[in-house]
This record gives structure tokens, sequence and C-alpha cells, in this order.
């Protein structure tokens, strides 16, 4: 697969060179009419502008999300520059759209670069995300991650990236901490083998084991399945006080229907990949008191509530689950380009390691590792068909 | 493995048995008449839950969201999605009819593809609820508890299976069904019209998938546009362990499946990861060792 990525970047860069050499061509023949217009131009261009780029899932399924993050971060953008920009520059974005594919995050992180931004924030799905963190490392650019949460992407960073979001382990923490407060003893693991679950899964069972509770069961089904029934055979002869879902909101509705079903009566809780409002619509009833490990979404967050209806107002849909803390990270940015004083990476870099800020959704303050010191993941509890916030 | 634990996964083993042993009867009457393996059969089993959705939906405001309003949904559903399979027949396979056999099973993936690629646009991938209110109310067999809706799911896919079965062995339409598929010329020789058995063929097939599509759908209470492929996969395994081409085979190989999920997901020291495991497994065993499966009689090639 190396391989083949080199030749196909090789191959990208042969057709590279051949359009710069076409476009110097054409800007020899259109020398003299941009003398003239730059006269005309000169003036207008006195302010120099700070390129940021936003990489997003803006097709594919997780299309909807990246459109949140998208509008967002350019609403956090817009209204900087229409209170006079940074350190008397204008701030401009551009999008590179990943797809939440691999191979697509690899083009798009190329193009951003390409651009000459000076920074980039977006990343939804971590398996997009990783393969550029070499992409933005190799060309120094400060990268801060809006989504994407597994541990791996700690491992890949090269000191330039920052995830404004809580990683796996920090949710496995908040987890342990929603299971001893409820009193499970014995805890039933479920995931769905991908990266994303099999990591939670595995970072919470062990967490749990050295806080002094019991896996009472710890089993993987398989995506897109519809049937459950002899995991939950599995989970109530297992003697298990409560079962943790640790993937995606399709799996996680039919698996809480059918443990409730079979007449389970103990607690269910499940990981953030659950939030969406499709989980409620499915479950239905059954869905009524179980536990969700919630990004801060507007919704839960008591200052969001302008926020939520100028989101409206502009882009006429409701904020989505990311939608404040990528405005956060929005404002993140421009805040350490006011302290670096200046639009040189590096000192941007150095501003966000630094970094005390209190946005929507939460205090963004990194470890040395880059990651956020405190996890922003909050328990809900499904109440009368909403989530609501536990204390 | 405690008694209460192996009642309970024989209950689950015949309800998603019943599930594969409907799809798997469709697999193997088209198998049966035109010798194509169908990869839309899968698909066609999710557009009949999405149709019955769509009907339940709109029954519902006039019959309420009970037994009446799945009722109407699976029948229309059946009716609809029936229809679908002939049309995909016309357009799709009867054309490449005489063409060689990968030709047609080339253009079966792309049904497929279509198919799904369709669903796909139309529901943007969403996950839909099929909210009824058939509830958990049921008996109790010491620790396990069926329900009614398990019980009639699994009646009235036996029913089907059964009134299918009776339709090929008993009617005149049955009897030329059987003549097309041991030789379609000869057929045609003695007057069958073999277009309009196969067209039929395809009706009744794409009816039981979508009749099997719109009760799971009401049973588990989600319908999404990529259900169909892992069940697609499942019924052609089902279709393979009871004989392609055999109806009662295709019924038992769909029961055997359950049952071989639901245990083995079950056994000491082998996790539920391992189901599909189990699977698939059978399926590489039946083909290398028997292929012609339980009920299933060998195919002399003809030259």
């Amino acid at each position: 697969m190396h391989f083949g990525h080199a030749a196909w970047m090789r191959q990208q860069g042969k057709w590279r060179e051949l359009m710069v050499v076409s476009f110097k061509r054409l800007a020899k023949r259109l020398a003299c009419a941009t003398a003239l217009a730059g006269l005309a131009m000169t003036t207008m261009a006195a302010a120099a502008d700070i390129k940021i780029g936003i990489v997003a899932p803006m097709t594919g399924q997780l299309a909807s999300e990246g459109q949140d993050m998208e509008n967002a971060v350019k609403m956090a953008i817009d209204a900087v520059n229409a209170k006079g920009g940074v350190n008397g520059d204008r701030i401009t974005t551009t999008t590179a759209d990943d797809a939440c594919d691999p191979q697509q995050a690899v083009t798009a992180g190329s193009k951003l670069v390409s651009e000459g931004v000076t920074a980039i924030v977006g990343g939804y799905c971590s398996g997009a995300v990783l393969p550029t963190l070499k992409i933005y490392g190799d060309a120094g650019i400060p990268f801060v991650i809006i989504g994407a949460n597994s541990t791996k992407l700690v491992a890949a960073n090269q000191g330039n990236a920052f995830l404004a979001n809580s990683t796996g382990d920090m949710q496995a923490t908040t987890a342990v901490e929603l299971f001893k407060k409820n009193g499970y003893k014995k805890i039933a693991v479920v995931d769905e083998g991908d990266a994303y679950s099999s990591d939670l899964a595995k970072l919470t069972a062990e967490a749990f084991k050295s806080a002094g509770g019991e896996i009472a069961a710890k089993e993987t089904t398989t995506a897109g399945e519809q049937d459950y029934s002899a995991v939950v055979t599995k989970i109530k002869s297992s003697g298990a006080d409560a079962v943790f879902w640790t993937a995606y909101h399709a799996g996680g509705a039919l698996l809480t229907k059918q443990l409730r079903q079979a007449g389970f009566q103990g607690g269910i809780v499940l990981g953030d990949g659950n939030n969406s409002p499709e989980y409620l619509e499915i479950a239905g009833s059954a869905g009524e008191g179980v536990y969700l490990l919630s990004p801060p979404t507007v919704d839960l967050l008591s200052g969001a509530a302008d926020f939520k209806a100028k989101y409206k107002e502009t882009y006429s849909r409701d904020a989505g689950a990311y939608a404040a803390l990528s405005h956060d990270v929005g404002d993140l940015i421009v805040d350490a380009i006011t302290r670096a004083k200046s639009a040189d990476q590096k000192a941007i870099i150095e501003a966000l390691k630094a970094s005390d800020f209190k946005g929507l959704a939460g205090e963004i303050k990194f470890t040395d590792k880059n990651t956020l010191q405190t996890s922003n993941f909050r328990p809900v509890i499904a109440k009368g068909g909403k989530w609501v916030a536990v204390e | 493995m405690t008694l209460d634990l192996l009642i309970q996964q024989l209950v689950n083993g015949l309800i998603v048995g019943s599930f594969y042993a409907l799809i798997a009867l469709g697999y193997s009457m088209v198998f049966g008449v035109i010798k194509l393996l169908n990869f839309a059969h899968g698909d066609i089993y999710m557009n009949g839950a999405f149709v019955g959705l769509i009907v339940f939906s709109f029954v519902g405001i006039w019959v309420g969201n009970g037994w009446l309003g799945v009722v109407c949904a699976l029948l229309m559903s059946m009716l609809v999605v029936g229809l679908l399979g002939v049309v995909i027949e016309r357009f799709a396979y009867r054309p490449m009819r005489n063409a060689p056999r990968l030709s047609i099973l080339i253009t079966a993936l792309g049904a497929s593809m279509v198919l799904n690629g369709t669903a796909l646009a139309l529901t943007g991938g969403r996950h839909y609820a099929f909210n009824t209110d058939l509830g958990f109310a049921g008996v109790d067999i010491s620790t396990v508890h069926i329900t009614y809706t398990q019980m009639v799911l699994v009646a009235a896919s036996i029913a089907l299976m059964a009134g299918m079965q009776a339709f090929v062995s008993r009617t005149m339409y049955g009897k030329a069904m059987r003549a097309v598929s041991i030789d379609m010329g000869a057929s045609r020789l003695m007057g069958i019209d073999v277009d309009r058995v196969i067209a039929l063929t395809f009706f009744m097939g794409s009816a039981l998938a979508a009749g099997g599509g719109v009760m799971a759908g009401a049973y588990y209470g989600s319908v999404h546009f990529f259900m169909g492929f892992i069940m697609g996969l499942k019924a052609f395994t089902a279709a393979v362990i009871g004989g392609i081409g055999s109806v009662p085979g295709a019924m038992l190989g769909g029961l055997l499946l359950g049952l071989l999920e639901a245990f083995g997901s079950s056994l000491p020291f082998v996790g539920s990861e391992w189901r599909d495991v189990f699977v698939f497994g059978t399926l590489i065993l039946f083909l290398v060792f028997k292929p012609t499966g339980l009920l299933g009689r060998s195919v002399v090639e003809r030259v």
C-alpha cells in the first residue's frame, strides 16, 4: 500500500510540474495585463491576509457533520473579521474535503499545504486524520483537530497537532466514574470491531478492572447486523449489572431495544458515537434511562443559547453535535495568532501550547502531549425522548 | 451451558433462521429456474423493508401501528417489490439469458449496486425507525421470555414457505416452473411460455424477500440501505447448505444456519465475534465437500 501510495504521489508530482509549466507560460502572456491591473490593486492589498484551512468531510456519509464544522468555524472567523481581524490582518478560509476517507484526506491535506495556509482546523474521522498528520507535521503547519479522538493520533503527532476533543482514554475514565457512581460492579463491554470502538472498549475494560470492577463479558458484533439476540443472551447469562456499548448509534439502538425486549433490567451506557437523534428515534421507549457519554453539544451548554440561535439564523439548520466545539476551535486559533503577534507558524504552535482558553464548550488547555487537560465528555441520560445532563 | 441458555439460543436461532429461510427460498428458486445466483436478492429484501416502512407510515394513520398496519405493509410491499423483481428480470437478466453464465452474474452484481446506490441516494444513508406497537408481551418458560411477536413471526414465515412449497408442487404453474428448471428448450417445445414462468419465479422470489424485509424491519425496528448486504450473504449460505435450487432445502438451510449462529457464538471460550466465522466456514466446508448441499441433487451439465 505504501508503494502504491508513493507511485501515486509521484504521478501527482508530474501533473503538478506540467501544470506549473503551463501556468508559467500563461503568466508570461498575461504579464503586461497583470502589471497594469496590479497598479490599481496595490492600494487594496496593503493589509495581508491570513489563510486558515478547514479540513472536514464535505461529501460521503458524514457530510452533515463536516458541514457543521465548516459553518461553525466560518462563523467564528467572520465575527473576528467584522471586528477588524487579527493584528490588523483579515482572515480568509479555504475548505478541503476529506470525505472521512484516508486516501482522499491525503489529497485534501496536500491541497491545503500547497495553498500555503497558515494553520489548519478540522478533522472528524480518526482514520482520515491519521495519514495527514505527517503531511502537516513535515510542513510545520499548526493543526487543531476538532472531532477525531483516537489515541493513535497522539502517538503519530509531530508536535504541531492539537486535540481539542477528549481522547479515548479520557472517555474511558469518564465511563468508569459513571459506573462507580451508579454502583455497577460487573460490566459487559460490547464493541463493533473497528478501530474506534475496540480501542474504547479495551481502554474502558482496563480502567474498570484497575478501579476494582469486574468485566462480566466482552463481546464484538458485526457492523450492519440487525440481530443481536445471541449477544444479548450471553450478556443476560453473564450476570452483568450494566452494558457499555462503544460503537455507533445504529447498532446501539438495536442492541438497546433487543436487551430490553429480552428483559434485561440493568444499566445501558453508550459511547460518544451514539449522540444522534436517530438513536432516540429507533430505540424508542427502550432508550429511556440510557446513559450516553456526549461531546459538548449546544443543547447541553448553558452559555450556548445565543450561538444556537445565531447558527440557525445564519445557516437555517440546527447546530449539530460538534458545532460548538468547532466554533471554539475557530476562536482558539485566532486567539493563538493574536498571542503569537505574527503569522509565523512556529510562534503559533508555541502560542497554542500555552493556550488557556475558555469557550462555549468549556476550557481548552493542553497537556505536554497536546491533548486536553480535562475531559470534555459529559454523561447525559435519555428522558422523554431527549438527552438531558446528569448532575 | 444451562438449560435456560439452551432454550433461549434455540429460540434466537429459530427466529433468525426463519428470516434466512425466507430470503434463501428466493435465491434457490431463481437459481433453480435460470441457474443464476441473483446477487441483487439481498437488496430486494432491503427495498421490501423500505416499501413496507412507507406503506406502514401511510396506513398507520387509518389502521394504527399494530398488527393490522404491519399486515397491510407486508402485503403491499410483497406486491410492489414482487413487481420490481419482474422489472429487474425483464431489463437486466432477460437480454442476457443466452449470454455466457459469467456475463449474467456480473449483471446481477450491477443490478445489486443500482438498487443499493439508489436507496443510498434517496435515504442519504440514514437509519429509519420502524416503530410498531407490537410490544414485548409474551409467555415465560422459566427465565426464557418469548414474545407473541416472535411466535407470530416464525409462524408467518413458515406459512409463507409452506404456501410456496404447495404452489410449486401442486399447481399448473408450479409444474411449469419445475419443467423449465429441468429443460428450458424442451419446455418451450411443449408449449410452456418460458418468459412468463421465469417472470413469475422472480415475482414470487422477490415477494418472499420483501416479506422477510418487512418482518425484519418491523421486528428490529430499524431500516437502512445497507441491511440487505449481510442478509444476502447469509441467505446465499443458507441456500447452499440446504442445497441450492431445492425449496425444502432452502428452508432447512435457513433454520440450520440460524441455529448454528446462535449456538456457535455461545460456545465456551468462543466470543460472538466468531459468529460469522462459523457461518462462512460452514459455507466453505459445504462448497468443498458437499457442493450440492443437504437436499440438493447434482446438476448435470449438458454439452
